[in-house]
């Protein structure tokens, strides 16, 4: 399948085996450019029965129903689903943030992997694959396609993709869903630190454009926990000011208000009903998927 | 707070540990890349009001951990004896124990006397505060004993009830000598006490010395004073007279006595009062009302053949047991023998007339002229009173006489003449001046002495006198009648126990209207033969204190209620043979009265010594001083206690939380 095949960091042949024996459906119609095997909200020429639609002049003969035809006397025509292949959109958080990480793995690096793998699972079934990097704005940003030689360049982007920059998520998300033309899977990794107000608003957006929205929330699981023993001067990753805290002192405040970001970011995805999954990174991605993917099975979009 | 290793507060600033530690910890911060900043802002923009409150209190209970902790290795004391051990461990105690009667007052609801609670409270607070050598002055000898331990108080018997008075003064003197002899080093001195007037004697001039004395000392002395100021109700019986008469062939004692009376004294009260004479008993009632009440010759009926004899007198136990019983003796009165020197003629027939007239028939009298050659063949032991009117006695005669009075003889001296520059007993006659005309007596004590006013209280008339002639006197006396400007009549010179009295002029007619009006002189005259009398007769009553001169030994105790050792018969009141004399002992007239001194005063007494005071009642079975460094202890392992609950669960709780939420998505 991939004539210049090379080794990536952030694939496991392993695992890529062992998931992909679960399709990767979506959650809702979708709109691609040939058939596939995800449902299309248009008629087309699938075994699958959809629905008898009166004759109208120009219609095609083939499809009349002689036998409706003979029972009523009436002309119909016989419609079918139409199955088409899926258009998935990677969104993937370069800032700085992404940079961090406080045991073996950056969440970049959670983040490749995931998006390394979903990225071969996805061409694998036949559907197409863009990635979109985005910091500050966005920084590097291909197509979907669904040849094996277009996911070699995503994975080089997802190789060469440098967490640095300020964290401008929303109004990407934004641009994104004004600038994707059809009905589409998009999968977001990001660590969110954004005001989840904001991340409702593009999220909104993204549904109102009638796009599958996943999210795949990163957090270190240093940023949950706050477990420090010692004074700390905090240096912003993104650049913003540094903060000296006495973390005994802090530590409480801290809790509080990422409890209160994470009460907010879950209402956020209640309202917009997308696919939404926190991640702590020490967690293992492999398993992270296997939910994601099962998930998405016994959710399969209907027409 | 007072402590007994009060060196190891000196480690009371490691308090500040935990603030140093914390500055230090402040400088020694990391440096960490951060992403989630957005929750560190929003938690610098929240409220810190409880958060920085809480860190205040870890910091605060973290200093309260070492605080107790030091306080605890101090071995803190938890007493009112505050400020009193602040000084750590003295080299040496001395403990001044007040035996007096009064300290037998029982407290309130309690069989315990003041004296044994103090006993308690002294030992069990030495034996905690700890010293290198203990040394006890009892106020009876005023003798400095030393002690093996604070337990041995227990043990000795000159810490036992006695019935003498205490004198405060003269115990710090003993204790300044002492302290001055022994160069004790850091010493402490404790004083257990009533604070009775008669035992301090507040108003005594020595107390002035005393002070000067102890600040003068280089080491310095601590005084601890362990007071029991409280009075009770209470009922104190005397015996202020005893007399065998003679009527007929019948023989009756004239007994008078004297109830006095502490607290609510306008309610009458009832009293059995109980007559023992040697081991018979009888008993008669008493109604008594107000604080004093006497009767007046009660008749007790004697057998006809019963010269001599001794009893006792017992009330109902009150507040104090000590003053309940009163001992008397009598004996048939003996001659009362005077003998009377004289150069004029005319002088020493009238004193040897005033001397030789006794004031009741049943009263022997006999005075008796001697020159001054034959003074060497005078049975001196039987003379009561020395009547002395010529020049000073020098010599074997003086030393005759000085020993005389040292066993309580009376002497009188009347101006020769013509008076020479001889000094005897610290006085000498100037010469004669005449008085001014019709000069008369302005001044005289009449609350005692020779010039006190009869039982009745009525005045001698004293100031009736006319002196013409008189002849001054000068050394050092005490002036018991004076004339216009000063001049001393009739002075006392000091001396025990013994009587030794200047005259400033002569009965003769051309000196004085002293035998003319011969009232005043026959009374002053008798009285110092009564006195003088009162030494040499067989049945005493004496005072509880040291042995007067004159009386044999051994005593053999007749009757007594207490477990005395025989050499300290004199300090315990009771019936003692000495002899063939009879001595009956008993309190001075001074611990019947309850007066006690006030807090002003005792403050004054000890102004600019380093004094401290506690008041403890009797009957007090707390100790006084308790070592309390269990409870800083206790404390120290609260403070950790509130101090991890603080530090800890906050943190985890949140940290969980948010984890778990993460977890639960996860599922």
């Amino acid at each position: 399948m991939f004539p210049d095949y090379r080794s990536r960091s952030f694939l496991d042949p392993q695992a890529l085996s062992r998931l992909a024996s679960i399709p990767l459906t979506a959650r809702r119609p979708m709109q691609g450019t040939i058939s596939g095997r995800h449902p299309s909200p248009h008629r087309g020429a699938s075994v699958e029965f959809a629905e008898y639609r009166k004759y109208v002049p120009g219609d095609d003969l083939r499809r009349m129903d002689w036998r409706a035809y003979g029972r009523s006397d009436r002309y119909y025509v016989k419609e079918f689903e139409a199955d088409t292949n899926l258009r998935c959109c990677l969104v993937l958080d370069t800032s700085g943030s992404m940079a961090f990480g406080s045991g073996n793995f950056r969440k970049i690096d959670y983040a490749r992997k995931i998006a390394g793998t979903l990225s071969y699972l996805a061409v694998q079934q036949g559907d197409a694959v863009g990635l979109t990097c985005v910091a500050k704005g966005i920084v590097q940003s291909i197509p979907p396609r669904q040849n094996p030689a277009h996911l070699m360049h995503v994975f080089d982007i997802l190789e060469q993709a440098v967490p640095a920059g300020e964290t401008q998520i929303v109004p990407v998300l934004h641009e994104l869903a004004e600038t994707i033309p059809q009905r589409a899977l998009i999968i977001i990794l990001s660590d969110f630190f954004a005001e989840p107000d904001e991340v409702r608003g593009a999220l909104e957006h993204l549904r109102f454009r009638k796009h599958d929205v996943t999210a795949f929330h990163l957090l270190d699981p240093l940023e949950l926990a706050f477990h420090f023993r010692r004074p700390m001067r905090f240096v912003d990753m993104e650049g913003g000011p540094a903060i000296f805290a006495e973390p005994n002192e802090i530590a409480g405040r801290y809790h509080k208000a990422l409890e209160q970001y994470l009460a907010k970011i879950q209402d956020v995805v209640l309202r917009t009903a997308i696919d939404y999954h926190r991640l702590s990174i020490d967690e293992d991605y492999e398993r992270a998927l296997m939910r994601f993917l099962t998930g998405r099975t016994q959710t399969r979009g209907v027409r | 707070m007072s402590f007994l290793q009060p060196m190891m507060l000196a480690a009371m600033p490691l308090v500040a540990l935990p603030l140093i530690i914390h500055l230090i910890n402040q400088r020694r911060y990391q440096t960490m890349r951060w992403a989630a900043m957005m929750f560190l802002l929003a938690a610098n923009r929240m409220s810190r009001g409880y958060a920085r409150l809480r860190q205040w209190l870890i910091m605060l209970f973290r200093m309260l951990a070492i605080a107790g902790l030091i306080f605890a290795v101090s071995r803190p004391l938890a007493s009112g004896w505050l400020g009193m051990t602040s000084g750590g461990r003295a080299d040496t105690t001395i403990l001044l124990f007040d035996r007096s009667p009064s300290m037998q007052q029982q407290g309130a609801g309690t069989a315990i006397s003041k004296l044994e609670t103090g006993r308690n409270q002294l030992v069990q607070g030495l034996k905690t505060l700890g010293s290198s050598h203990w040394v006890l002055i009892e106020s009876t000898t005023n003798k400095p004993r030393s002690l093996e331990s604070p337990d041995a108080l227990f043990n000795l018997p000159d810490t036992e009830p006695a019935s003498m008075a205490a004198d405060l003064p003269a115990m710090l003197r003993v204790a300044y000598d002492y302290i001055k002899a022994n160069q004790t080093g850091r010493t402490e001195i404790w004083i257990c006490s009533d604070l009775r007037e008669n035992d301090w004697k507040a108003t005594s001039g020595q107390w002035r010395t005393l002070r000067d004395r102890f600040m003068q000392l280089p080491q310095g002395v601590r005084f601890h004073l362990l007071a029991y100021p409280q009075t009770a109700d209470n009922i104190a019986v005397r015996v202020t007279g005893v007399q065998r008469r003679e009527i007929g062939q019948a023989a009756e004692l004239l007994l008078s006595l004297k109830f006095i009376r502490q607290g609510n004294s306008n309610v009458p009260a009832t009293i059995p009062v109980q007559i023992e004479m040697e081991g018979a008993r009888s008993e008669m009632t008493v109604e008594i009302t107000g604080p004093q009440y006497e009767m007046k010759d009660c008749r007790i009926p004697l057998e006809s053949g019963q010269k001599r004899g001794w009893g006792r007198i017992a009330i109902p136990a009150d507040s104090n047991p000590a003053d309940n019983v009163f001992y008397f003796a009598f004996d048939q009165p003996s001659t009362r023998q005077t003998i009377v020197v004289a150069d004029d003629p005319q002088a020493a027939e009238f004193l040897q007339l005033a001397a030789s007239i006794g004031p009741d028939p049943s009263i022997a009298c006999a005075a008796e002229i001697v020159p001054r050659e034959q003074l060497a063949a005078v049975a001196w032991d039987r003379i009561a009173l020395l009547l002395w009117e010529a020049t000073l006695p020098e010599g074997e005669v003086a030393e005759r006489i000085e020993s005389y009075v040292h066993r309580g003889g009376q002497v009188i001296f009347l101006p020769p003449r013509i008076p020479d520059s001889k000094t005897q007993f610290g006085m000498r006659w100037e010469k004669w001046i005449d008085a001014p005309k019709d000069s008369s007596v302005e001044a005289w004590r009449g609350d005692h002495g020779l010039l006190a006013h009869t039982q009745s209280g009525a005045a001698l008339p004293v100031g009736q006198l006319q002196i013409h002639q008189y002849c001054h006197f000068s050394g050092k006396f005490t002036s018991l009648a004076t004339m216009q400007g000063g001049i001393p009549l009739l002075a006392r010179v000091p001396a025990n126990p013994g009587g030794i009295y200047f005259c400033a002029t002569t009965p003769a007619a051309r000196d004085s209207s002293l035998a003319t009006s011969g009232v005043v002189f026959y009374v002053a005259i008798q009285r110092a033969l009564a006195d003088g009398s009162a030494v040499l007769a067989n049945a005493r009553q004496l005072v509880a204190g040291p042995v007067p001169a004159g009386i044999p030994a051994p005593w053999t105790r007749l009757s007594s209620t207490g477990n005395a050792l025989s050499t300290d018969y004199s300090y315990h009141h009771g019936v003692y043979a000495a002899g063939d004399r009879l001595l009956a002992v008993n309190r001075a007239l001074e611990e019947d009265h309850a007066c006690v001194l006030d807090d002003a005063a005792i403050e004054e007494l000890f102004q600019g010594l380093d004094f401290a005071r506690v008041d403890d009642h009797a009957g007090n079975v707390r100790a006084l001083i308790q070592e309390v460094w269990r409870l800083f202890l206790f404390g120290m392992l609260v403070a950790m206690i509130v101090e991890a609950a603080l530090c800890l669960p906050k943190i985890r709780t949140a940290a969980r939380v948010a984890y778990r939420e993460v977890q639960g998505a996860a599922a």
